[in-house]
């Protein structure tokens, strides 16, 4: 009866454990600004010079 | 376990349970807002919540996920297992609150109705940078409004268990729904990484568990029983079963749970009839095998819940020879009473 269930649990979460890392790290990958990089800090660092 | 009928049946435990988990997202949410105000003093109030709301429906929702693999891997965290309904409800609201918020700050100012502005203001579904990340988490929402209200026992008794259980499944869909939500989200704006690793130990956390969970299971459920005469396959060693509790093994792709008590051995189905709960993980209580995840009893000879409950589970034909528990691979309909074998004193003492 619960077999069926089992089945389907593992299934999903196999998917899940390829597709969701790679969601994830694309989207920091392929985000507009890097972490640490403070960007406008930057822009305004140059604009002084 | 009541035989009538309570909207909830609140009890000393389940009142300290809620408690907690309320005071917890309290102080959650209470910590959030002061320490943006401290470090933010530009942030205004509605952000603040908007985001102190979200990030505790979504670490929330992380707790609930963890629970069943723990409980798997470990029961001392079974007490965690007894309430999850509630941590799914508690779930819903946070994030209704959240999305209820975003909308009215992000999408009722215009001439579009905040729904269809919600939907349709933003078609970059080819960019990752810019992917209508708000939908994801609309849809999440939607899904958790489901369950939430699907999760009484009332739903649970009219869908049948795995019916209910198929549908409750979707809260896998909802996590990669937000999980996609958070990643095209928040973290493209924000610049600190702290909430990009958070969210990845997280992730992390989740499939680990589930990952783990799922190859113990695969063990057992992979083990081939030996057959033996007249049918009967053999289980496992009448000394491996702690005294009142239960080996399990898996027949023709289901759990048996084998009981061992006052001399005796019974079989009977390991899915217990409220939640399919592992009966084989639980312990005989006054006489009754006692289901860990929320207390449903059945007597062991019989499967069947004492009077005046009526749940019953299938039973099995079980031999104890020369130390070993031998079972009928084929179950008996539910209730239907199968004498206990004795263990002889000679296999007592083995």
């Amino acid at each position: 009866m619960i077999q069926p269930l089992r089945k389907t649990h593992r299934a999903i979460f196999l998917v899940l454990a390829v597709l969701l890392p790679v969601l994830f790290l694309s989207g920091i990958a392929f985000r507009h600004s890097w972490p640490g990089i403070k960007s406008d800090q930057v822009r305004l660092a140059r604009a002084r010079r | 376990m009541s035989h009538q009928y309570q909207a909830i049946g609140w009890n000393r435990q389940k009142r300290f349970y809620d408690l907690t988990v309320i005071a917890g997202v309290v102080i959650y949410v209470g910590l959030f807002v002061g320490l943006s105000a401290f470090f933010f003093p530009y942030a205004t109030a509605e952000t603040m919540l908007i985001r102190a709301t979200g990030s505790a429906a979504f670490l929330l929702l992380h707790v609930v996920l963890c629970i069943g693999p723990l409980c798997r891997l470990d029961s001392r965290f079974l007490p965690l297992l007894y309430n999850r309904r509630h941590l799914g409800v508690l779930t819903f609201l946070l994030g209704a609150f959240h999305g209820v918020f975003g909308i009215i700050q992000f999408h009722s100012l215009g001439d579009k109705d905040p729904l269809v502005s919600l939907l349709t203001s933003n078609g970059n579904f080819r960019s990752l940078p810019d992917f209508p990340f708000q939908q994801l988490g609309f849809f999440a929402l939607l899904i958790l409004f489901l369950m939430a209200a699907t999760s009484h026992d009332f739903w649970l008794r009219n869908l049948t268990p795995p019916v209910w259980k198929s549908l409750h499944t979707l809260v896998y869909v909802t996590y990669a729904l937000l999980v996609g939500h958070v990643t095209l989200g928040v973290l493209q704006s924000e610049t600190s990484p702290v909430l990009a690793i958070a969210t990845g130990v997280g992730l992390a956390t989740v499939l680990g568990l589930h990952l783990a969970a799922a190859q113990r299971e695969r063990r057992v459920d992979g083990t081939k029983l030996k057959a033996v005469p007249e049918g009967f396959v053999d289980a496992c060693d009448v000394h491996g079963i702690p005294e009142k509790c239960a080996a399990v093994c898996s027949v023709n792709g289901e759990r048996v749970a084998i009981f061992k008590y006052d001399g005796k051995i019974s079989a009977i189905s390991n899915v217990c009839r409220h939640q399919n709960g592992p009966l084989g993980e639980g312990k005989i209580i006054d006489g009754c095998v006692t289901c860990p995840w929320h207390g449903y009893q059945y007597l062991p000879d019989t499967g069947a819940s004492p009077p005046p409950f009526t749940e019953k589970v299938s039973t099995f034909r079980t031999k104890v020879v020369d130390g070993r528990v031998w079972i009928d691979p084929k179950p008996n309909p539910p209730g239907t009473r199968v004498e206990p074998s004795r263990i002889q004193a000679s296999e007592m003492r083995a």
